[in-house]
């Protein structure tokens, strides 16, 4: 038999953290092997530990605040945690490489892309002794912009990282972790920062590269579709501790322990029989008619800021939303989604078109208090959307205040609207800082709530949330649907989550709706080649689900799609 | 970079105009009749009318602005009633004094504050930081006309080689002519003596002129620092083998520049706010000393022309701020010129 090294070798890991006095444990006999070749995901949700992880063995885990109090980590064989300074900095990027989460903030804003890549061949150069000219650094970068299919390479480096797209910023992230050929690529969180199918080709990349490159993977992730699309061996991780490890298809077809089984449960299935299908009971009449509608804006530039061009961001959008329903509007950026969503509450004026709520024109109702109080929104990210300085009841008030409460009548409200989101009554003199995020998200549904509204906008309202937590807000917004009637209009680009949350679906493609109909239909028979390559790019975690996504050719996918190796105009 | 320039240069241009017919409106609604002034109680009614005559301000509001204005473009300032010489000459013997100063602070602010601020951020919450906090702390709560005296009196009796009033000691025999700047007109004509005596002349009122600002740029030097160095590109740097040393200096430290340079820039005009009192504690023959004066008197072509004048500073001191924000964060330019 023969035996060999792993690649990576964690046994028993233990890392705590002292801030201000306070010390906490954070990892606990976390142990790991990554083989060489060999995926390998690492799942856990935010906070889990993944991160310290993560940090720990690429070596840049800031210590104070962090001490390792026990463990080993080997690489190859040597040990790690008593490496020289030299030798340790030595290994970065060039044994060990990372990708990391988010592909514009891991640029340096003010350097060319070329300059960024060649600080890193040159400074290995100079540790390993190499003495390579500007040239023959400059051509193997090409080489390596190459491998992440960036054609032209030469025209990239001259770039400043604002300059390229999302997804070419995310190919050319992946070179830079290649330049100086490391031997094990750790994967954080890769293409969630990017639309679904820029991600889709992503991963496609990463895996032909794994394999042609003979590199070994550890993929951090808490998105379990990509896990399966990318990984032969899982670790999962919960609050600092191991609880579950096997091969992809011993842990996902047979989950043992309650945590994986609970977020494998999470997942919103986008086929199968776990889908959940939604009815609109209510009484259907139209609530809100959008006929024609379009939105240009006016790009200004120039000496005197004159126009110099326009974009259209919605075209003739027409569609009708009946009382009760629970309309998805869907979409990856750019794609006029959200300024359809400012449209329907009045923040912008629409440059033509109309749109009538219950027969009365959005013209008339703009800037009235009966249309604030007709139509409210729940933005996505709770920790933005909420004063960090006022307390929860504070912020709740102030809407009541606006629209005619007295202080008696607001106090009385504001226990109420905390006890219909499920937040205990004390909450009200608490500050956002002290919620978790799903809380802070429920008094952002509280407050939405507040005037009574009976069409509420939700912009993504659950996309910062980890899966878990996502699933006990979308319950508490059927409960709350059913009990006030209200009818919802669900911005998101999560087309999983749609399926199982909207009974009615608009699918918008460059300003333009390219599909609508009840969600059960047009999962089942998607008629737009675009909503077929975006059903398509989502990671599912079965292989039934899998087998029943559309499928596409390279060439229809190719028609709908921009891809993300070419530069721009 | 060129379109990026010449936006800003337009829009700076603009500011200027605005200001020179804002002062001038503003000079023309105090009370008080310049002819009156320029006279005295004593004259007659008719030596007054004759006088307004003379001095154009019979004629329409607009006209006397648009004069004014016309003058301007070049170089006439009016005359000034206190030295019955044009402001421009006024302005020009006593500007040079006036701009050394402030440019020598400036150059001791950049020399002190931001490497102060660079170790307070690498050795956060040490010994250093508390020391370069004190420092800050003291600079940014001594008023300028405090340590202008508190240096002076230490100068008279502990330090006594520096001189403590003037630019330059009376023994000398030196007229700066080519660029009014005394330490580069010495190196030009190539008197070591002289460069030596002004520079010492500098130290005691260019330290208490630059104290507050030290302060405050150290403070945002290290905060940006500390800031940027949480960075994800910061992280990525240092997991992809790029030196420490290279990733503070050349990655951190050169986003950590923007904004004190962009604080610098408005620092300008309260060095030329603040160089009035420092100037007239330690007798510096500056464009300060000769405002005060002038509005006192109610010299108003006077004023207008110092007001200008400093207004002129600051927008070229801006100007040149924006083009080094241009160099060191090209996404300043990029998007002026995105729409080109």
């Amino acid at each position: 038999m023969m035996t060999t090294t792993p690649i990576l070798d964690i046994d028993k890991l233990n890392i705590s953290f002292s801030t201000y006095g306070h010390k906490s444990h954070t990892l606990f006999d976390v142990s790991m092997t990554i083989n060489e070749g060999e995926r390998v995901a690492l799942i856990g949700q935010s906070g889990s530990g993944k991160t310290v992880t993560m940090r720990t063995i690429i070596g840049t885990l800031p210590m104070p605040p962090a001490t390792i109090e026990s463990g080993s980590i080997k690489y190859k064989g040597k040990e790690l945690l008593s490496l020289s300074k030299r030798e340790r900095d030595g290994l970065k990027g060039a044994g060990i490489s990372i990708i990391l989460q988010d592909p514009l903030l891991s640029f340096n804003p003010v350097l060319t892309i070329g300059k960024q890549m060649d600080d890193i061949v040159r400074f290995a150069d100079i540790r390993y002794g190499q003495n390579r000219s500007a040239d023959a650094r400059k051509k193997h970068i090409i080489e390596t912009l190459a491998k992440v299919q960036l054609a032209d390479g030469a025209q990239i480096m001259g770039s400043y990282p604002m300059m390229l797209s999302g997804g070419m910023r995310q190919r050319v992230l992946i070179a830079m972790a290649l330049l100086n050929k490391p031997k094990l690529l750790i994967a954080d969180e890769p293409g969630t920062a990017l639309d679904v199918t820029t991600q889709q080709e992503i991963l496609d990349l990463l895996n032909a590269l794994v394999r042609d490159e003979g590199l070994s993977l550890l993929l951090i992730t808490h998105n379990l579709g990509v896990v399966r699309e990318m990984a032969d061996r899982v670790y999962v991780m919960e609050r600092g501790h191991i609880v579950e490890t096997g091969t992809l298809e011993e842990v996902f077809s047979a989950p043992k322990h309650p945590y994986t089984i609970k977020l494998m449960e999470a997942v919103p299935p986008l086929y199968g029989s776990r889908v959940r299908d939604i009815e609109n009971k209510a009484d259907k009449n139209t609530e809100i008619k959008i006929s024609n509608i379009s939105k240009t804006f006016v790009r200004r530039g120039g000496l005197l800021n004159r126009p110099i061009g326009e974009v259209q961001a919605v075209k003739n959008v027409s569609l009708e939303i009946n009382r009760g329903d629970i309309f998805g509007i869907a979409g990856e950026s750019g794609s006029g989604k959200t300024t359809l969503a400012k449209m329907l509450l009045g923040l912008y004026g629409p440059t033509s078109g109309d749109i009538q709520f219950n027969g009365k024109s959005l013209n008339e109702l703009r800037g009235t208090v009966e249309f604030r109080k007709l139509v409210q929104i729940v933005y996505q990210n709770p920790g933005s959307s909420l004063n960090p300085k006022r307390t929860i009841a504070d912020q709740l008030a102030v809407p009541l205040h606006f629209t005619g409460y007295d202080k008696a009548q607001i106090k009385g409200r504001v226990a109420q609207l905390l006890d219909m989101v499920d937040l205990p009554a004390h909450y009200a003199s608490m500050y956002p800082h002290e919620l978790s995020g799903g809380q802070k998200q429920r008094v952002a549904i509280a407050r939405a709530l507040s005037v009574e509204p009976e069409i509420l906008v939700l912009d993504e309202p659950t996309s910062a949330l980890d899966v878990l937590v996502q699933n006990t807000v979308i319950e508490l917004l059927h409960r709350l649907r059913e009990e006030l009637n209200l009818t919802y209009v669900f911005i998101s680009h999560d087309l999983s989550l749609m399926r199982n949350f909207c009974n009615k679906i608009a699918v918008m493609f460059r300003g333009e709706m390219c599909e609508l109909g009840a969600t059960k239909d047009v999962f089942a028979n998607p008629q737009h080649n675009y909503t077929q390559a975006l059903i398509s790019s989502i990671p599912v975690i079965s292989a039934e689900e899998e087998n029943l996504k559309p499928k596409l050719t390279k060439q229809e996918r190719a028609a709908v799609l921009a891809t993300s190796t070419a530069l721009g105009k | 970079m060129f379109y990026y320039l010449l936006k800003r240069a337009a829009s700076l241009f603009l500011v200027l105009v605005g200001l020179a017919i804002l002062i001038f409106v503003i000079a023309r609604i105090v009370p008080g009749d310049p002819a009156r002034i320029a006279l005295g109680p004593l004259a007659s009614a008719e030596q007054v009318a004759q006088m307004r005559e003379q001095m154009g301000l019979d004629l329409p509001f607009h006209t006397q602005l648009w004069n004014y204005l016309v003058g301007l473009t070049h170089g006439d300032f009016g005359k000034s009633l206190l030295t019955s010489r044009p402001v421009s000459a006024d302005i020009m013997q006593a500007l040079p004094a006036t701009l050394e100063l402030v440019l020598f602070t400036i150059v001791i602010q950049i020399v002190l504050s931001i490497p102060l601020g660079v170790l307070a951020a690498i050795y956060r919450d040490t010994w250093v930081d508390n020391v370069s906090r004190i420092i800050s702390l003291i600079g940014v709560v001594t008023p300028g006309f405090v340590l202008a005296i508190i240096l002076q009196l230490m100068a008279s009796y502990v330090f006594t080689f520096f001189p403590v009033t003037g630019r330059l000691d009376g023994g000398l025999d030196f007229s700066a002519d080519v660029t009014g700047l005394l330490l580069i007109d010495s190196i030009l004509a190539g008197r070591p003596d002289v460069f030596g005596d002004a520079f010492m002349h500098l130290i005691l009122p260019a330290t208490a002129l630059a104290a507050a600002g030290i302060g405050q740029v150290m403070r945002i030097t290290r905060s940006s620092m500390i800031e940027l160095s949480g960075r994800d590109f910061v992280e990525a740097s240092r997991a992809y083998g790029v030196p420490e040393r290279v990733v503070t200096f050349k990655y951190i430290l050169r986003l950590a520049c923007v904004a004190p340079l962009t604080i610098l820039g408005l620092e300008f005009a309260s060095l030329i706010g603040n160089a009035f009192i420092v100037e007239f504690v330690f007798s510096w023959p500056g464009i300060a000393s000769y405002g005060v004066r002038t509005i006192l008197q109610k010299d108003l072509n006077a004023v207008i022309g110092v007001v200008l004048v400093s207004g002129l500073f600051f927008v070229i001191a801006n100007l040149v701020i924006d083009i080094l924000l241009g160099i060191l964060d090209p996404r300043h330019r990029l998007r002026e010129g995105a729409s080109k």
